[in-house]
């Protein structure tokens, strides 16, 4: 097979390996024998750690099959000295871990005082950013054959939706980023709404942060665009420019003359950014407009939310009361409404054939979400494997998700109230959407969940940095690697052989309870007693070989028949060689 | 043959006919309001101008007809059908809009402007004229009709019929008494007189025991005939399989001390020799050491390595069936009966209150354990119940189905039911309660039996040769009462009931009781052939099947040894009695003490998790042992089975349908290239320069439901497809929940006060 001959396959499939194979310019910094691991599921084990400058590495001999743990240091959230020294020595170290799980290692007390603890040397490398040293993502450096920072081209993307066209246009007005600093250079927005009406609308919209457009239903042009909170503040602020604007954005549809605005906060948040400044579009202002609030909780409520359900599942189920602890962790009732909201959003576009506006109050994560599920439903591009990195690319890096904060990457300060799964979220809530639609999807469970581990493996530069201003700043892509050329360097691996490319499929899920489910794959995946189930897919693929093996006797087997007809009965001259056709139609 | 051409029926046939001509079917526009009647099927009652309510929410939405009470269902007749009612798997013997009367679970009749409901029962009065009429079905379908337009007469006339014809005074007076004794002489001599050409066995005479004493490996077993017309136990069959060191005499003295005579009884032989055998209770405790000394030595006497016999006395660590009939009424109340937005509400919580999902994973885990036993332990297993015909049913056909690939074939598993539950004895009649007289003899066994199989085949989904639909329509037909399978308590049972049957309805002695009383796995009773095909798993990963590792296709290796415990030798270390797992965890040193919460424990590993733990870490086979995952997170609700009817749960254009088509036509494909290279073949070996003509199989020959297209994929995928497939929500779950007290909480109490008159202080 082809992949044995390329390094960097392997590379990521060698924790069954003894030996770590290091990256490129990966350097041991430190190594310590006689640790003891102390694994949840099996017990205490000893063994050997290497800490680099991108992973952990521990292994332990005495198991056969050897044991091993092999992780990327930037999953590590936080460092703990746990208790003091025991009365044989003792000392051990508690990690907390961004990926769901915690490990827990104990060495002995080092003799030679000064030296120091391996974790301690595994802290620098861990906080890279606390600790004045580099993100890994810019020594990695592999070459792949695909270049993944080219698959998003802003321009490209709003042609294929057909813009420029009557109604909208592209801008240049952000294209230093004046306007707004964590937009994306490219924007696009109603044809007669000039330049310098766009910078009055951004100084009455949170951050600058101006409805453009995110999405223009094909047919009845009906669109999806997105920005911030309107600056209304306690005393019902105006501003005629915005409501202006929101008018033209309802008059380039034809089809409809109402305009939804998608305010995702529950309203009672909604009121209280009035405090701050902040606020909703008032019906009154907006004529034609109609205010819906989505009730999506904020950043902390989904953190909070997140560790209580690591709590629950993390590192053993309890046998009784499962469904109800799942329930009280009310991760699921999170999941449901973000879905409900962008469900709403798609059907009012599809059904309603009218726009939509999205927003939260800075436009940068909830709104991210509902305007890329909206998305994914609407528009089956988005759910082929390219398509889906052009969406993460579009809604997510350059609207300025702040995934260098949300995440925290490289920064030891845990305890950072910006840090939120946000985009955890979303990508549970599109593998929601897999289930419910299992052939919709050209990509499959193992792409959603390596898009998660390199969310913070901080091996790839895709998600670095806050805004596509910053990326640019930092010269991302000249620097580090896309996760997209690894990704799209082997598609096979994430492609769902299931896949039926419907032209025109939008998926409307059933958002209840009775159909949303914890995903497992995920969340449970260090449970060995969670044994990933026979996928359908892996059948699938058995199958899908049979298939081309069968096809290829058949046509061995007709060539053969053929050759034998021709040259054994030359008489009969013209015989048809029928062409067969490989698979024969019967509906 | 006697005759040429098809003689003139005598009768007129109400039966689809089986292969369905599309062109007939357009050319005669169905518009007759006449019910279709099977034969010796009679109507009792009807009344016209009949409202179908369609949706639960909008009064408006309906579908106007005639409704009728037969003698074996109940029928509307829509007066104006609507043309696109292409119902995936039609029934032949059911309309769209039939409801057998066995599978009514309650009738309840309301008056909305007196404010008055009642839940009919037989023979009684009705003091309002209803409006409405509710049916509760025992397949969770919940139909609502309306009378505003009806003769007030005629339709409380109607209910009452419905009332009082789906609470049958006596057995016989099931309809399928009627319609198998007419079916009977009607088909007479164009039947081949081979049980109908069952594939499945039987287990009513010895030869059938034979074989799976055989197919097992089991040499130290024989078929034992003491109970002959039922001499001994009035509940076991007549033929049973004991150790071959146990005389006839000797079954038969001690027969008596067990209750309803129900001795130890082979079920199964696991090819390293441990045994699996169920019995009753001992009646009389003070000749437990009699019998332990009696029957115990015999059966380790079996076991090639007479290796150790435990006995697992099912009633001290399972729940009893109150328990379980009390949980399938909460999780049918939640799924099906409240309001969609209330149980919406706090949906994960409700459903584990209901404790249905913990039910069944106690049973797969206790059936898991028994795995561990036989295999893992080598050692024989008992299981013991008082009356030895409902847990142990339930677990002994759990541990074999786990164990044996053949029962997860669908002759396989067709046999698995009838060995351990119809001929074992399973008051079918009793826990189905089919004449509704004992309320508290109710209980769903079957049904928690065919959720456990789902949980394995959700997990395992290319272990099954057949689909979850089949387990679904399996058990829909529990509730129509014309197959001998589900219809008696007992093999001595149903033995009297057909030889009286015969003798009423002229059938000769020594007719083979398969032929005039079919049981329900000659499924040409009810579906085509093409729909039979929905019963295929497409998955299913058979003997010889291809299997594909690191791109290349490799054949499933499929010898006897597969069982692989036996090479394990994990028993080795256990057989001393001594517990193992010691030497695992030995050297948990004092650190662990001082670990925060956060960090827990690992617990004490018992022999069996440890041997679960082992058997996870490989690579599933799925011809051979499986084992179920039971972490509360892997059990789930049975959504086909449970969800089916509910409208708002209904996923358009999605659920797993949407794989199971795409691979269905996959897998076709591949047969059809099969065919093709069968055919170049053919003509390579024969000699012949002719290229064949290339035909796939011929369509009735194919086994898959949705077949291979070469076209290109349509713009979106077909309507049909849906989550409920191959069912349809629409008309068939109408809850009442516009206005007033919700009729859920009126049927909380419905089973205590059945025939009260009306609920004076019920609002509306």
């Amino acid at each position: 097979m082809i992949t044995q001959q390329i390094p960097w396959v392997q590379v990521f499939r060698d924790s069954g390996k003894e030996e770590p194979q290091l990256l490129p310019n990966e350097a041991v910094q430190d190594m310590a024998q006689d640790v003891t691991y102390f694994c949840p599921f099996i017990g205490a084990l000893s063994g050997t750690v290497l800490v680099t400058n991108y992973r952990l590495f521990f292994r332990c001999m005495d198991r056969e099959p050897a044991f091993v743990l092999d992780l990327p240091l930037g999953v590590v959230s936080r460092v703990e000295k746990i208790g003091g020294a025991s009365n044989r020595g003792d000392v051990s170290y508690g990690l907390v871990c961004k990926d769901m799980r915690n490990l827990r290692f104990a060495h002995k007390q080092m003799e030679d005082t000064l030296r120091k603890s391996i974790f301690e040397v595994l802290v620098k490398f861990a906080f890279p950013v606390s600790n004045g040293l580099q993100i890994y993502a810019f020594e990695y450096g592999q070459v792949f054959p695909e270049n993944g920072w080219k698959v998003y081209d802003a321009l490209s993307e709003y042609k294929r939706q057909g813009i420029p066209n009557e109604s909208w246009r592209i801008t240049k007005v952000n294209d230093h980023y004046e306007v707004c600093d964590t937009y994306p250079s490219t924007l696009a927005v109603p044809v007669n709404i000039p330049d310098e009406e766009l910078k009055r609308v951004a100084a009455f919209r949170a951050k600058g942060r101006i409805p453009v457009l995110s999405w223009i239903h094909p047919e009845s042009q009906a669109t999806v665009t997105r920005c911030s909170q309107p600056m209304v503040g306690v005393n019902g602020k105006r501003s005629k420019e915005d409501e202006k604007y929101l008018q033209a954005i309802m008059d380039a549809n034809a089809q409809s003359h109402k305009l939804f605005i998608f305010d995702a906060r529950p309203s009672v948040n909604a009121a209280a950014n009035k405090m701050k400044g902040g606020g909703y579009e008032s019906e009154d202002a907006y004529q034609n407009a109609e205010l819906v609030f989505l009730d999506i909780h904020n950043i902390h409520v989904m953190r909070e939310s997140l560790r209580k359900l690591k709590d629950v599942v993390y590192p053993n189920i309890e046998d009784s009361h499962w469904l109800s602890n799942l329930e009280s962790t009310h991760w699921l009732e999170h999941i449901k409404l973000i879905l409900a909201g962008a469900l709403r959003i798609a059907d009012k576009v599809e059904s309603g054939k009218t726009s939509v506006v999205v927003h939260c109050s800075d436009g940068w994560d909830r709104t991210g979400q509902l305007t890329s599920l909206a998305m994914l439903m609407l528009d089956g591009y988005y759910r082929t494997i390219r398509g889906f990195e052009v969406l993460l690319e579009k809604e997510w890096l350059s609207f300025g998700h702040r995934f260098q904060l949300r995440l925290g990457h490289g920064d030891k300060n845990h305890t950072d109230a910006d840090r939120s799964p946000v985009f955890i979220q979303f990508i549970d809530c599109v593998w929601q959407l897999t289930r419910q639609f299992p052939a919709a999807f050209e990509f499959n469970e193992y792409f959603l969940v390596t898009i998660l581990d390199h969310l913070y493996s901080c091996l790839f530069g895709t998600f670095l940095c806050n805004s596509e201003q910053q990326r640019l700043k930092e010269e991302i892509p000249k620097r580090t690697v896309s996760l997209w050329s690894y990704v799209n360097s082997q598609l096979e691996e994430f492609t769902n052989p299931m896949y039926v490319n419907y032209s025109n499929h939008v998926l409307f899920p059933v958002v209840s309870l009775r159909h949303l489910e914890l995903w497992v794959g995920y969340y449970i995946r260090w449970n060995p007693r969670m044994r990933p189930q026979e996928p359908v897919h892996q059948r699938h693929k058995e199958l899908l070989a049979k298939r081309a093996e069968l096809q290829k006797r058949v046509d061995e087997l007709q060539r053969e028949v053929t050759n034998r007809s021709a040259s054994s009965s030359s008489e009969r001259t013209g015989s048809p060689t029928r062409s067969i056709t490989p698979v024969q139609t019967f509906v | 043959m006697f005759s040429v051409k098809p003689t003139k029926p005598t009768f007129r046939s109400y039966l689809p006919p089986v292969q369905t001509d599309v062109k007939k079917t357009i050319e005669s526009p169905p518009k007759k309001v006449e019910p279709k009647l099977l034969q010796g099927e009679i109507v009792v009652n009807e009344v016209n101008f009949v409202r179908k309510c369609l949706s639960a929410d909008s009064s408006q939405e309906g579908l106007w007809g005639k409704l009728i009470c037969t003698n074996f269902k109940v029928s509307f007749i829509p007066t104006d059908p609507p043309s696109e009612q292409k119902s995936h798997l039609s029934h032949l013997l059911l309309g769209l809009h039939d409801i057998p009367l066995t599978c009514l679970e309650q009738v309840v009749t309301v008056n909305d402007t007196k404010g008055k409901k009642k839940v009919l029962g037989s023979n009684q009065k009705l003091k309002f004229n209803p409006t409405e009429l509710i049916l509760y079905c025992k397949d969770l379908r919940i139909i609502r009709f309306c009378f505003v337009e009806a003769g007030p007469e005629s339709a409380k006339k109607v209910c009452l019929a419905i009332a009082h014809y789906s609470h049958p005074a006596d057995l016989p007076l099931l309809f399928g008494f009627e319609y198998q004794g007419r079916r009977y002489h009607d088909s007479k001599g164009q039947r081949v007189n081979d049980r109908g050409g069952l594939r499945t066995p039987i287990f009513d005479r010895p030869s059938d025991w034979d074989r799976e004493i055989k197919r097992t490996g089991a040499s130290e077993w024989r078929v034992c005939s003491i109970n002959e017309n039922y001499a001994i136990s009035p509940s076991l069959p007549e033929h049973i399989v004991v150790p071959v060191s146990l005389a006839d005499q000797d079954l038969k003295q001690n027969s008596i001390y067990f209750m309803n005579q129900r001795i130890p009884v082979w079920c199964w032989n696991h090819p390293n020799g441990s045994a699996l055998v169920r019995m009753a209770s001992i009646a009389d405790p003070l000749q437990q050491r009699r019998i332990d000394q009696r029957f115990i030595p015999a059966i380790t006497k079996s076991h090639p390595q007479r290796s150790e016999v435990i006995r697992s006395d099912l009633d001290k660590c399972l729940p009893n069936i109150q328990d379980l009939q009390s949980a399938f009424i909460k999780i049918r109340h939640i799924c099906v009966i409240d309001s969609f937005e209330e149980s919406e509400e706090r949906w994960l919580s409700s459903i584990e209150n209901t404790r249905w999902l913990e039910y069944v994973r106690a049973f797969l885990k206790h059936s898991a354990e028994m795995v561990y036993l036989l295999d893992g332990k080598n050692t024989s297993v008992i299981l013991q119940e008082e009356e030895d015909r409902d847990l142990n049913c339930v677990v002994s056909s759990l541990v074999q189905l786990m164990l044996d690939p053949h029962y997860r074939s669908l002759v396989g598993f067709q046999s698995l039911v009838q060995k351990e539950w119809v001929m074992a004895g399973h008051r079918f009649l009793d826990r189905c309660n089919h004449l509704k007289k004992n309320d508290k003899d109710e209980s769903p066994l079957f049904m928690l039996f065919l959720d456990c199989v789902w949980q394995v085949m959700n997990q395992y989904p290319a272990a099954f040769e057949f689909t979850e639909t089949y387990l679904t329509v399996l058990s829909d037909s529990m509730w129509i009462p014309l197959f001998s399978t589900f219809l008696f308590n007992s093999p001595k049972q149903r033995a009297q009931y057909l030889m009286d049957f015969a003798k009423n309805k002229a059938i000769p002695q020594g007719e083979d009781q398969l032929v005039y009383f079919p049981p329900v796995w000659d499924w040409s009773q009810q579906y085509s052939t093409a729909d039979q095909t929905l019963f295929n798993n497409p998955m299913f990963v058979g003997k010889g099947a291809a299997c594909v590792q690191n791109g290349e296709v490799k054949t499933f290796r499929r010898t006897k040894k597969t069982y692989s415990a036996t090479v394990r030798g994990t028993h080795a270390s256990l057989r001393n009695g001594q517990k193992g797992g010691e030497d695992s965890l030995a050297r948990r040193g004092s650190l662990l003490s001082e670990l925060k919460p956060d960090f827990s424990l690992v617990k004490d590993e018992s022999p069996s998790e440890r041997f679960f733990r082992d058997w996870f870490s490989r690579p599933a086979d799925q011809q051979s042992l499986l084992i179920p995952l039971l972490i509360p997170s892997h059990l789930a609700l049975w959504k086909l089975y449970f969800l089916r009817w509910v409208p708002e749960a209904c996923i358009f254009k999605g659920g797993p349908i949407t794989a199971y088509h795409k691979l269905s036509q996959l897998v076709d494909e591949i047969e059809i290239l099969q065919s093709h290279l069968r055919q170049y073949k053919g003509t390579r070996e024969s000699g012949s320069t002719q290229l064949p003509g290339l035909s796939g199989p011929f369509s009735s020959q194919r086994r898959m439901y949705f077949k291979a297209s070469s076209l290109q994929d349509p713009p979106s995928p077909p309507d049909f497809l849906t989550s409920s497939f191959p069912f349809t929500p629409s008309g068939n779950l109408c809850r009442r929940s516009t206005y007033g007290t919700p009729i859920s909480k009126f049927l909380n109490g419905a089973r205590i006060w059945l025939s009260t008159e009306t609920l004076d202080n019920d609002p509306l």
